[in-house]
C-alpha cells in the first residue's frame, strides 16, 4: 500500500493510491460564528442538483445543529465510536511535533479510517447509514446542551449549540475513492473534485460505507450512488454568468450570512499545499491558521475549512476540528489587520477570487476584546480574478447611509 | 499352512471388495453420475424438444442437475460472501439457444433495493470469451484472456422502485422534470439504471475492476422464488455477437463458473459466493431415457446390463466366501 503525506494529521499514512502530480484543489472556509442556519445554500444545492424522483433524501449541501443534530443522524458519533472500538485509547494527538508547513496542528498518534481497516473486506473502516438515518435532516435543529436560564458567557457557554454546515470535502485522500473496487469514482487533476462516474457505477454503495463524512448518497432509481459534483461546471467557468472565468459554487455563492468563501489552492505532488500566500484560502488555513479541516483524524486531508464557534467547550471542539481550536478561535478573536481584511472577501462576488491585496487605511477606532486593546482600522482588500483583473474591493468599515427623512411612500 | 490360509484370507477380501465396486459402478452409471469427472464436473446441455425459458418448464424435468460447489470470494478486496454453500446447475439447448437453469437455497427473497440497506440477491455465470486463447482467470478473467458474465439480479426484474410505492405517505409536491437526463446514471448509459435491458446485464470484464456491458445486450433472464429456493433460468442464441463474449456451437465444450450474491447478507460486487470452473458440455445426442421409442431399448439395455454386472459382482462374492470356507 503506497504512503502518502497528510499534512492535517503531521504524519505518513497508508493510502490506496500514490499521490498524482500538483494540482489546483478545490477548498472553503466556513465561518460556523455567523451561520444562522437559514438554509438558503441547502435549498440552492437542492434546487440545482437534487430534485428528482430517487433524490428525496439526499442533501449535498446541510446544515446540522451540532451537537445532537445530523444527516445522517450521528454519523460523526459513530464513525468516532468505530475508531476508538478498532483502536481503544490510541486515538490521540501529539502536539509537540508541530512543524509550520508539515505539521501545523502536531502530529496524529491514533489511527486513520484506512488503518483500522483489513484492506481485504473493507479498504476503509465505515457503515452504511439506514434509510431511517437520512429522512430527518434538520433533527435536533436549535437544540441547545441545556437550558441556561441566567444567561451564557464566553469563553465557553454553559448551554450550547452551533450549526455546522457541511458539503463533500473534496478530500485529497478520498475514502471513497479508496472504496470503490470499479474505480468509479475520481479526483479530477484540475480542481480535484470528487466525482462519481455515473456510467461505471453499479450502486454496491462502498462509497456510501466508506465516506467518513456521509456525503455519497444512494439513490434508488438509477440504483447507484451520487454525491456533491462540487458545481464543476461553474468553478470550470463554463457557467455564462462570468464568462469563462471560475465561479463558486451554488451554496458558496447563496449564503445569506457571508460565512463562505470557496476557491481553489496549489496542491504539490506530496500532497502539501504550495505557498501561495496572497491566495485568501491559503492566508487562512495556512497563515492565520483561524480555519481548521473538519475531522482530521480520520485522514482523507478534507478540503473544507472551518472558523470554529468561539462559544463552544474547547475539547468539544479539538475532538472536532483537531489541536489547532484553540489558536484558531484566538486568531479569530482578536484578528490581525489583514484577517480582518481578509474576511471582508466572504461574499463579496461570485467569481473565485484567486489572490487579494490589502490597502491600508486610517484608525477608526478601539476595542477592549477579553482585556486586550485592540485597534481597528478601515483597511481595503481587493480581490483578483485567475488573470490578475480586479472583481472586487471592500472596505472594513462598512459605510453607513442616512436616509432622508423623508422618503417615497410603500418604501421600506 | 498358515501362509496359503493368509493367502487365501487376503483373495476373499479383494473378492469382497471387487464385487461392492462393482455394484456401485452399476448404479452410478446407470444414474448418470460419473465419480471419476468429480474433479472436473461437467455440465451437458442436451437438445430439448420444448421451451425451456420459463424455471418451471417441463423441459427441465428430465435434464441432469449437477451440483457445484460454492466458496466466498477471498484473497482479494473486496472479499467476502460464501453464505451459499451449493448451486444445482442444469443446461439443455433449444433451437440454436443455449439455456441454463440455476437453483439455490436462499431463505429470503431479496428483491427491492429501495433502501440504502438493501442489496439484492443476484446469481451470474462466467464463460471464457471467444478471443481468450487460455482459460482466464476464474477471478473476473485477465487482459489476454477476457470473461463474458451473465448477471441476473432480482432488483432488476422487479422493475425501478416509485418513492410513492416505498412510501405511502410521502409528500412531494412536484418533480420539475422526469426525463431521463435527470436519472443521471440512465443518461450516462449505466445499465444498472436501464430498466429497458431487463433482469441479466450481459457483461465482459478483464480483470478486477473492469466489469463493463457487452456491446449487445440479448441475454435473456428469468428468475422465480418459490419455497425458500431461486431458480433462474438464462438464455442466449448460440452465436456470440463478438469476441468478448461467449460463443456455442453443439458438440463442443467450454467452461463455465457460477457466482451467487445473497441480497440480506450485504453481499454485492465481489463479496459473493463462487465456484471453480466446471466444463459445459454441449451435446448433439439427446439425453439418454427422454423422447421414447429408441430410448426405451436404451433404458432396457441399461437396466439388462446393471442386472448383469450385479449378478457377475454376487457370484463373484459368492464364489468368494465359498472358497474362503472350503480353505
Amino acid at each position: 500500500m503506497p504512503k502518502v503525506y497528510n499534512w492535517q494529521i503531521g504524519r505518513e499514512m497508508d493510502y490506496r493510491f500514490a499521490n498524482g502530480p500538483a494540482k489546483l484543489q478545490f477548498a472553503a472556509v466556513f465561518n460556523t460564528n455567523r451561520c444562522i442556519a437559514c438554509q438558503t445554500c441547502t435549498m440552492a444545492c437542492k434546487t440545482t442538483w437534487t430534485f428528482s424522483p430517487g433524490q428525496e433524501l439526499m442533501w449535498w449541501n446541510n446544515v446540522e445543529t451540532k451537537p445532537y443534530g445530523g444527516f445522517p443522524q450521528h454519523w460523526d458519533v459513530n464513525i468516532l465510536t468505530l475508531q476508538e472500538k478498532a483502536n481503544p485509547g490510541g486515538q490521540t494527538w501529539d502536539v509537540s511535533k508541530k512543524d509550520p508547513a508539515k505539521a501545523p496542528y502536531g502530529s496524529f498518534s491514533g489511527k486513520t479510517i484506512f488503518e483500522t481497516a483489513d484492506q481485504v473486506n473493507n479498504m476503509v473502516t465505515g457503515y452504511i447509514p439506514p434509510e431511517d438515518d437520512w429522512k430527518a435532516p434538520n433533527i435536533f435543529e436549535d437544540a441547545a446542551t441545556k437550558h441556561s436560564p441566567t444567561g451564557v458567557s464566553l469563553p465557553e457557554h454553559a448551554g450550547w449549540f452551533f450549526y455546522l454546515q457541511r458539503i463533500c470535502n473534496h478530500c485529497t485522500y478520498p475514502a471513497c475513492l479508496a472504496a470503490c473496487p470499479r474505480n468509479a469514482v475520481y479526483k479530477r487533476e484540475e480542481d480535484g473534485i470528487v466525482l462519481i462516474d455515473q456510467n461505471r457505477c453499479r450502486g454496491y454503495r462502498k462509497c456510501v460505507e466508506a465516506c467518513p463524512y456521509k456525503k455519497s448518497m444512494y439513490r434508488p432509481t438509477t440504483r447507484t450512488s451520487e454525491k456533491c459534483v462540487g458545481c464543476y461546471p461553474r468553478v470550470e467557468g463554463t457557467d455564462p454568468l462570468t464568462e469563462g472565468l471560475p465561479m463558486e459554487t451554488r451554496c458558496m455563492t447563496a449564503c445569506i450570512g457571508k460565512i463562505r468563501l470557496q476557491g481553489l489552492v496549489k496542491v504539490g505532488a506530496d500532497g502539501l499545499w504550495i505557498e501561495d500566500r496572497q491566495n485568501p484560502l491559503y492566508y487562512l488555513v495556512n497563515v492565520a491558521k483561524v480555519a481548521l479541516p473538519l475531522y482530521p483524524q480520520f485522514g482523507t486531508q478534507p478540503n473544507v475549512y472551518y472558523i470554529p464557534p468561539r462559544w463552544v467547550p474547547r475539547d468539544y471542539l479539538r475532538q472536532m476540528f483537531g489541536p489547532g481550536v484553540d489558536d484558531a478561535i484566538a486568531a479569530y478573536m482578536n484578528p490581525s489587520r489583514e484577517t480582518l481584511a481578509v474576511l471582508q472577501l466572504f461574499r463579496a462576488t461570485q467569481s473565485i477570487v484567486f489572490s487579494y491585496k490589502v490597502e491600508q487605511g486610517p484608525k477608526t477606532g478601539e476595542l477592549n476584546v477579553g482585556g486586550q486593546k485592540r485597534e481597528l482600522f478601515n483597511d481595503t482588500v481587493i480581490g483578483y480574478d485567475s488573470r490578475g483583473k480586479e472583481i472586487v474591493r471592500v472596505a472594513v468599515d462598512e459605510p453607513v447611509i442616512e436616509r432622508p427623512s423623508q422618503v417615497a411612500m410603500n418604501t421600506i | 499352512m498358515n501362509a496359503l490360509r493368509t493367502f487365501i484370507q487376503t483373495r476373499r477380501r479383494m473378492l469382497a471388495a471387487g464385487a461392492v465396486f462393482l455394484v456401485v459402478a452399476g448404479f452410478l452409471q446407470f444414474a448418470g453420475a460419473n465419480p471419476a469427472q468429480s474433479q472436473t464436473i461437467t455440465l451437458t446441455a442436451y437438445p430439448s424438444d420444448a421451451d425451456p425459458a420459463a424455471p418451471d418448464s417441463k423441459a427441465w424435468k428430465d435434464a441432469l442437475p449437477i451440483a457445484v460447489p460454492l466458496t466466498a470470494q477471498a484473497g482479494t478486496y473486496a472479499a467476502g460472501g460464501g453464505s451459499i454453500p451449493t448451486i444445482s446447475a442444469r443446461a439443455l439447448h433449444h433451437k440454436d439457444q443455449l439455456y441454463v437453469r440455476l437453483e439455490w437455497t436462499d431463505a429470503t427473497d431479496d428483491e427491492s433495493t429501495a433502501r440504502v440497506q438493501d442489496f439484492s440477491d443476484a446469481v451470474a455465470i462466467e464463460f471464457p470469451a471467444r478471443a481468450a486463447t487460455s482459460v482466464p482467470s476464474i477471478c473476473m478473467g485477465q487482459a489476454d484472456a477476457g470473461v463474458n458474465i451473465w448477471q441476473w439480479r432480482a432488483d432488476s426484474q422487479a422493475g425501478i422502485p416509485e418513492v410513492t410505492t416505498i412510501h405511502p405517505n410521502a409528500l412531494v409536491e412536484s418533480y420539475p422534470s422526469t426525463e431521463d437526463l435527470f436519472f443521471t446514471a440512465r443518461a450516462a448509459g449505466n445499465p444498472v439504471a436501464n430498466p429497458a435491458i431487463g433482469a441479466v446485464q450481459n457483461l465482459i470484464s478483464r480483470t478486477f475492476g473492469t466489469l463493463s456491458p457487452a456491446a449487445t445486450q440479448q441475454v435473456l433472464g428469468k428468475g422465480v422464488y418459490k419455497d425458500g429456493k431461486w431458480s433462474v433460468v438464462f438464455s442466449r442464441p448460440f452465436a456470440g455477437p463478438d469476441v468478448d463474449q461467449a460463443s456455442f456451437s453443439s458438440g463442443t465444450k467450454t467452461d463455465i463458473a457460477f457466482a451467487v450474491w445473497n441480497g440480506s447478507e450485504g453481499d454485492r460486487n465481489g463479496r459473493k459466493s463462487v465456484s471453480a470452473f466446471v466444463t459445459l458440455s454441449i451435446s448433439a445426442q439427446k439425453l439418454p431415457g427422454t423422447g421414447g421409442g429408441n430410448d426405451a431399448m436404451v433404458l432396457t439395455i441399461a437396466l439388462l446390463s446393471l442386472l448383469g454386472i450385479t449378478a457377475l459382482g454376487v457370484g463373484l462374492a459368492v464364489y468368494g466366501y465359498r472358497e474362503g470356507r472350503t480353505s
